[in-house]
């Protein structure tokens, strides 16, 4: 018999902590990936290989990190974060910026230099070329943010270390999904998955309207 | 445009938090760690909401592998700890990590096998002799074994028992991994290899329930309980308040205080799972006024003449098997 | 009166290709200027080089008798005065409307004055009806006449125009060279600088010829001098269809 789950609790835990690690990871990621594609700089090319070297960071070394930073005996545990929601969202966010960094280095890289020459050509100061670029390069941006969010929601490992997984508290789907699975309730544990995948969809769809919506 | 849409979703998600943050407001909190056997077992869901109406407070529970919950009782991040590894607390309190170690309740380790039991387990006369039974056929190609290699306090149990036969800890590593499989795992997921690949482990009676109470592990049996050396005992450890300023110790004494306590330790014993009471509540000073009637028998009997053990406990410290 | 553009001595090189070699042109108010030439004679790069997108190896230039080095503020605010139409028709992912309206957004127009100015500009290029489609939706010829009112709409005293027509059908540039003689009459201290291989859209349309060959200026004519005496042999051989590009 599993462990009771407060279903919706859980499931709002769940937007709510992905979703601020993808705002936070985009806000961050997104203009430090237009500044690195957009400008010519010494290292660019090993700052981008870092970047994407990044995608394949491990989950657990970051809740790790994490860990360590704000466990009680470390250097900033006196602010009592490990095992809350916050936590998970650090955690996340440091997972998040490298994707979101790095698509969107590629998104403004591939806008057409005729594009960028032209709105230079017009008078464009340095900062208005940035951010008409990044507006050009719009649906590759808000695919990092979708990306993003990908890894966030379904973020396990540095969720569960961070967060603990304590009942009423920290519990978002996957780490659910996990505890039921160890638990060989693996039927409740497809129901959670199938609420995690419909919840996501609902956020890709969003996701996908402000893609289409900005074209004008 | 863009800025309107991430003022909107930073205002939802915003809210969202907001109302789930509202949602935990609690007088006092206590955290505490365990491990994932112990919090599978559902034995805290059970007893807590009990503990925390009666002091109003609101207890936490971190549930992971024996080893990070001592790590998080040394990091002060966890006021309480409620494990089962006996040696290693004893170390973890020396060291001055932890307080007021106190004997809580115990279960039992089993060792478990597939119906055939090749190394004639069911005949041993202990769970020592069995280990070399399996040793013996392991080493001959003729049975398996998996561990779970993970310093958990299942792990720690087993490698006291190769110490018996005479193979330290290394040794034991070093096995050959043709019949002896270090998996890394949980339990649950070990008892899913035996399954799969006709092995014996050593595994706590709860989470073998769990499994053949959801029809897991048709192939498996219980092939030797009952030992007294296969006792799992569960303690409870205070993390040292003195080391920190912001443990909950007055809490976490309270909590230490009504779980051996006559009433808490009546309520473990209540707790039944799989048509079993799972912990036998074992603190100081502690006694049952009725003799504890503990029937052991095999989960599964199978077509074939497989005889079955019952083992009586009386007032748990006695063993007795009759072979029926 | 000091030449509108003042070019002395400029040279620019790309890897082993030297694009423009040591180029001294000097382009007076109100004249609407052709640089012909082969394709690779460096016509483009010159024209990159005086609207500061290249910066050139060495030489100076000079607006009204100014000197402006590329990459400086200076520079930044020339760039703002000049207007440039590509070959190839650009227009960003947005509406028609807005397209126009983004080269004085970003010199911080009114709202209201970007709206009444807009309103004006797609009426005299006739896309007023395509107003809220997306600039990609349209034909190439209407991406063009969209390029150029969003090239000249904040009044450059500077036009460049590089190989504008190429790949344009007949009506669409005949349009575009009446806006380009209407832009240059409006206002007398403005001037046009035209690219092109076209001999009879030069003749067309300007004032005064340059012929470029291989990096560099070989002749510099009036117009009417260009075509009936060529100084140049590569210049009459131009005109008379002689040459093979």
């Amino acid at each position: 018999m599993a462990i009771e789950y407060d279903v919706v609790g859980v499931t709002l835990l769940s937007l709510y902590v992905s979703g601020c690690a993808t705002l936070l990871g985009s806000a961050i990621g997104i203009p430090l990936g237009a500044l690195i594609g957009l400008r010519e700089f010494g290292g660019k090319g090993l700052i981008k290989t870092i970047t994407y070297t990044m995608y394949g960071f491990p989950p657990v070394i970051s809740g790790l990190v994490v860990y360590f930073l704000f466990s009680r005996a470390g250097p900033l545990g006196s602010f009592g974060i490990l095992f809350t929601p916050t936590a998970m969202i650090i955690a996340e966010t440091l997972l998040v910026i490298p994707l979101t960094t790095g698509i969107t280095i590629t998104s403004v890289s591939e806008v057409d230099k005729s594009i960028k020459d032209t709105v230079r050509a017009l008078g464009a100061t340095p900062r208005q070329s940035v951010l008409t670029v990044m507006r050009e390069a719009w649906v590759g941006l808000v695919m990092a943010a979708m990306i993003g969010f990908g890894r966030c929601i379904a973020e396990v490992g540095a969720a569960y270390m961070v967060g603990g997984n304590i009942k009423g508290e920290t519990v978002v789907l996957t780490t659910a999904i996990m505890t039921e699975t160890r638990q060989g309730e693996f039927g409740y544990a497809i129901g959670l998955g199938v609420v995690l995948i419909l919840v996501a969809m609902a956020v890709f769809l969003f996701l996908r309207l402000l893609q289409e919506k900005e074209m004008l | 445009m863009a800025i309107s849409v991430a003022v909107v979703a930073i205002l939802a998600v915003s809210a969202v938090g907001v109302y789930l943050m509202s949602q935990g407001e609690q007088p006092a909190t206590l955290r505490m760690a365990t491990t994932t056997s112990t919090w599978d077992s559902g034995l805290l869901s059970f007893i807590l909401p009990v503990f925390e109406n009666e002091s109003n407070c609101k207890v936490q529970v971190v549930a992971v592998g024996s080893g990070q919950a001592m790590e998080l009782g040394k990091n002060g991040d966890v006021d309480i700890l409620m494990i089962h590894s006996p040696a290693a607390e004893v170390q973890f309190v020396n060291d001055g990590y932890g307080t007021n170690r106190t004997q809580l309740m115990y279960n039992w380790f089993v060792i478990v096998g597939t119906n055939g039991d090749p190394a004639g387990t069911r005949n041993a006369t202990n769970s020592t002799d069995a280990f070399q039974r399996i040793y013996d056929n392991g080493t001959v190609g003729n049975a398996v074994f998996v561990s779970r290699a993970d310093n958990s306090g299942t792990h720690s149990k087993e490698l006291t028992i190769w110490a018996k036969l005479g193979y330290n800890k290394t040794e034991v590593a070093a096995f050959d991994s043709d019949w002896y499989k270090q998996s890394g795992q949980g339990m649950g997921a070990v008892l899913d290899m035996c399954e799969e690949m006709d092995a014996y482990t050593l595994s706590d009676d709860a989470t073998y329930y769990s499994k053949v109470d959801l029809d897991l592990v048709p192939h498996l049996n219980i092939t030797l309980g009952g030992d007294s050396a296969l006792k799992n005992q569960y303690s409870v450890i205070l993390v040292n308040a003195s080391k920190w300023s912001h443990i909950n110790a007055t809490i976490a004494k309270d909590f230490l205080t009504w779980i051996t306590s006559q009433d808490g330790q009546d309520l473990i014993k209540s707790y039944e799972k799989y048509g079993h009471q799972l912990f036998v509540p074992n603190a100081p000073g502690y006694s049952s006024t009725l003799s504890l009637q503990r029937v052991w028998t095999s989960a599964l009997l199978t077509d074939m003449a497989v005889s079955c053990s019952k083992t009586r406990f009386v007032l748990g410290t006695e063993l007795q098997r009759c072979a029926c | 009166m000091s030449a509108a553009i003042d070019l002395k001595g400029v040279t620019k090189q790309f890897n082993d290709v030297t694009a423009v070699k040591d180029v001294d042109v000097s382009i007076a108010h109100g004249e609407i200027f052709g640089i012909l030439g082969p394709s690779g004679s460096g016509k483009s790069t010159l024209l990159r080089i005086i609207d500061f997108l290249e910066t050139p190896d060495t030489g100076k230039l000079f607006f009204d008798g100014v000197e402006i080095c590329a990459g400086t503020v200076a520079a930044g605010k020339k760039m703002r005065e000049i207007g440039m139409v590509l070959q190839k028709p650009v227009v960003l992912n947005r509406s028609v409307a807005n397209n126009l309206a983004y080269s004085l957004f970003i010199r911080g127009w009114d709202e209201k004055k970007i709206d009444a100015r807009v309103d004006k500009e797609l009426r005299r290029c006739g896309l007023s009806d395509r107003r809220r489609k997306n600039a990609r939706t349209l034909s190439g010829g209407e991406m063009q006449r969209l390029s150029f009112a969003r090239s000249t709409v904040y009044g450059p005293k500077i036009l460049l125009l590089d190989e504008f027509a190429a790949n344009l059908d007949p009506r669409n540039v005949g349009l575009l060279e009446e806006q380009i003689r209407r832009y240059s009459s409006e206002d007398p201290s403005r001037t046009v600088v035209i690219v092109t291989h076209n001999i009879f859209q030069a003749k067309r349309l300007c004032t005064r010829l340059a012929l470029m060959w291989d990096g560099e200026i070989v002749e510099i004519s009036d117009k009417n001098a260009f075509f009936e005496n060529p100084r140049d042999p590569r210049s009459s051989a131009f005109v008379k269809g002689d040459l093979v590009y």
